[in-house]
């Protein structure tokens, strides 16, 4: 039965006394990977009524991205360190510096062989997932912001068919790459999604958050917040940009109407027929976007700030790494 | 309500005080164009072996100190950062401060505050005065008893200056000299780098300014006869420094530093401030508040600490080189100050929320001893567990470090009115 997001429901809520910033799934399973804020990177089974959360293996700070690749989990964190772990066996396969600065996200291309890491230094770079070799390091975002601040670059995502990448910086800037080159194949900008207040606080938020491709490679969605007035809070409106980014054109806005916060995570439905868009404030949300109708099919509150999902083959359950909590949810109809 | 202003503490050592003695110095040496007092060596020498001086850095909305002076790393509300050893063996503050951990032989750390106010305004209004107002009595603010303590009675500059561009967060801590009068109100600018209304209208002569200026000086001692009011002689005496105010502009004109200086205190607005605030200190004004705005961070902790740290971090390290190749840091008190702190547990927002309870200072230059550190909170940073103060004990220790009696009176009426709350101590181990 196809995933209907009309039917959204909890399956399962389980706190814990960390934040988790992602989650990776085991194809055919309900096993999942977790980066938690304690620096820890955990495994546990969520088909079970009360899963054992197994720590595998610590980083030096958070953990905030993992992803599969091969037989190894891959962590990276704000130590700067990418981590490979044995899937099976638990152990840690290897371990880089890889970059200077927080690593935001990571990103495995659809063949496995590619991994990507994007991180404060403003670099992203490109691995061979299986070996942990250098591949290529892509540098199209600036250091600094236009006001002289430390830019953030938070987000990257590959294409379906792993020939090209996008990274998405702080102050709105979007990069896509041509994966085997490194060359820049265009660039896109969503300048809504920084905020810069000159006047009252005299600093800055937002940032690009979420990048996916569509399942035919001809859309690209961003994820962030719009434009906010007190900018203490998350209080903007959650914020989703598409574009026909071979054209440069922004094909569909979703200002938000319900939610604010920031948008942490994208999923296209492979066939088109919905955009998950995943994130939070103080609470959280999942938003199911039409994009032929430019409206929202289904906007959930979620107890606590959703920071990733992962779905299953069936794009019907979704596991969610939370602030605080892991959350299970159908759209079995 | 009035005050007392003829006799200072009313100590013997004060009959011939030092602002007196000093202004005459500066008064003979300098003249109206002698904003540029320094530029006389004997004099220049003089002032800065005996004036001391006050910079104030507001943190407006309150940073974190678990991001800056009392780092927590590796417990559940620690946050991502780590915590880096500094120049001083054992003290380790947050890894967004490299270039202050180098300096840290030049800074005292307050890590025990216990201020008891989560509140923006009210908690403002404690810390930048050092008690609670009371109901018939509007206590000054430090940079107006820095600024009566600490100026010369002939000053022809500014006694307190006050920074403060950003909106929010500005109407809870509004400089207020109190009941010390408007003579010690701050010059405060809101907008611009240079204060509005200093410079002479073009339709008035220079000469026709002076004439008005006596013509009003001979109205007001008309008035004034037969009546005793302080606060006639504060706004009088304000009236008195117009000239030398409006000579002060240049003061204000960050593009008159070579690019080098510039460069030195780096592009940001806050730079720029804390640039022109040395300038401001080094001709004479004892007391400079910079706020810096906005560290509220209820949401996105991390970020913003990510962006402003570094900028506090770098313009702090700038002043302080500065100041001390100028021979000015020894006699001139830095302070980081806001009206709370950060609570240590994180929010789903990735934020911190208001918090007093245990949060951090600190204190660099005049009067203090270098790398000392006061207080302590406990694991996670929930609470004060070693050496707990308040406001009124920093402000002791603010005037203690600046040569000021934190248990001096003045008056207002016949009611004598201590600095600080009767017993209060100052901390004597930070004490220089």
């Amino acid at each position: 039965m196809a995933a209907n997001p009309e039917k959204l429901k909890v399956v399962s809520q389980l706190s814990r006394r960390d934040i988790l910033f992602g989650i990776a799934r085991v194809p055919g399973t309900a096993r999942v990977f977790l980066a938690s804020s304690d620096a820890g990177v955990y495994v546990a089974d969520l088909s079970q009524p009360k899963p054992d959360f197994k720590e595998i293996g610590k980083h030096k700070s958070y953990v905030t991205s993992v992803v599969l690749a091969g037989s190894s989990v891959v962590s990276g964190g704000y130590d700067g360190r990418l981590c490979w772990w044995d899937t099976q066996k638990l152990t840690q396969v290897r371990a880089l510096d890889a970059h200077k600065k927080w690593i935001r996200k990571l990103a495995v291309s659809p063949d496995g062989r590619a991994l990507a890491s994007v991180a404060d230094d403003m670099v992203c770079r490109l691995w061979d997932a299986a070996s942990g070799k250098l591949l290529n390091e892509l540098r199209g975002h600036t250091e600094k912001t236009p006001h002289h601040f430390s830019s953030m670059l938070y987000a990257c995502a590959f294409s379906p068919n792993g020939k090209h990448l996008a990274t998405g910086d702080k102050t709105g800037h979007i990069v896509v790459w041509e994966t085997a080159t490194g060359r820049q194949v265009t660039t896109l900008e969503a300048p809504v999604m920084y905020t810069w207040d000159p006047v009252q606080r005299v600093h800055s938020i937002g940032g690009i958050r979420s990048l996916a491709f569509s399942g035919d490679g001809a859309l690209l969605a961003v994820g962030g917040m719009g434009k906010v007035g007190n900018i203490d809070h998350l209080e903007a409106k959650a914020r989703v940009e598409v574009f026909d980014w071979q054209n440069g054109k922004r094909t569909a806005e979703f200002p938000g109407d319900k939610f604010t916060g920031l948008v942490e995570r994208l999923e296209f439905h492979p066939k088109g027929d919905w955009l998950l868009a995943a994130g939070g404030a103080m609470d959280g949300f999942l938003m199911f976007l039409d994009l032929k109708a430019k409206k929202a099919l289904k906007q959930e509150k979620v107890q606590t700030h959703v920071h990733d999902v992962a779905l299953n083959e069936d794009r019907d359950t979704i596991y969610a790494a939370c602030h605080g909590r892991v959350g299970v949810f159908s759209l079995k109809g | 309500m009035a005050v007392r202003r003829n006799n200072f503490c009313g100590s013997p050592e004060h009959a011939i005080d030092r602002r007196g003695f000093l202004g005459g110095v500066a008064a003979g040496a300098a003249g109206l164009a002698g904003l540029g007092v320094l530029a006389e060596p004997a004099v220049a020498a003089e002032m800065k072996k005996q004036q001391k001086r006050c910079i104030l850095l507001w943190l407006a909305g309150g940073a974190s100190q678990l991001e800056t002076w009392d780092p927590k790393p590796g417990v559940e509300t620690g946050g991502p950062f780590s915590a880096i050893p500094t120049s001083v063996p054992g003290v380790h503050i947050s890894e967004l401060m490299p270039k202050m951990a180098q300096r840290m032989k030049h800074t005292c750390l307050i890590r025990s505050l216990n201020t008891r106010n989560g509140d923006h305004n009210s908690g403002a209004q404690i810390m930048i005065r050092g008690r609670r107002d009371e109901p018939n009595l509007k206590y000054p603010d430090l940079g107006a008893v820095l600024a009566r303590e600490l100026g010369r009675a002939d000053s022809q500059v500014p006694d307190y200056v006050a920074f403060y561009f950003a909106t929010e967060g500005r109407g809870s801590a509004p400089g207020s000299a109190g009941f010390l009068g408007s003579r010690y109100a701050p010059m405060e600018l809101y907008k611009s780098m240079m204060p509005e209304n200093i410079v002479r209208h073009k339709d008035v002569s220079d000469g026709d300014h002076k004439d008005r200026a006596e013509l009003r000086d001979l109205l007001s001692k008309q008035f004034a006869r037969g009546r005793v009011s302080p606060t006639l002689a504060s706004h009088n005496e304000a009236y008195q420094r117009v000239r030398g105010l409006m000579a002060s502009d240049k003061l204000f004109d960050v593009t008159r530093e070579p690019q080098t200086m510039r460069d030195l205190y780096g592009p940001t607005q806050f730079g720029e401030q804390v640039l022109v605030a040395r300038r401001l200190i080094e001709a004479g004004v004892p007391f400079v508040r910079v706020s810096r705005a906005w560290w509220d961070s209820h949401g996105q902790n991390f970020e913003t600490h990510q962006e402003m740290v570094p900028e506090l971090d770098h313009v702090m390290a700038a002043l302080l080189d500065d100041l001390g190749q100028r021979g000015l840091l020894e006699h001139t008190l830095i302070i980081t100050l806001a009206e709370f702190g950060r609570t240590p547990q994180i929010n789903p927002s990735l934020g911190r929320d208001h918090f007093a309870s245990a949060w951090s200072c600190s204190l660099s230059g005049c009067g203090i001893k270098g790398g000392a550190v006061w207080g302590k909170s406990d694991q996670t940073g929930n609470r004060v567990v070693d050496g707990e103060i308040g406001a009124a004990q920093l402000f002791a220790t603010i005037y203690s470090a600046l040569g000021i009696n934190p248990q001096k009176h003045y008056y207002v009426g016949s009611r004598p009115v201590p600095l600080t709350d009767p017993g209060t101590k100052p901390i004597k181990a930070v004490l220089a």
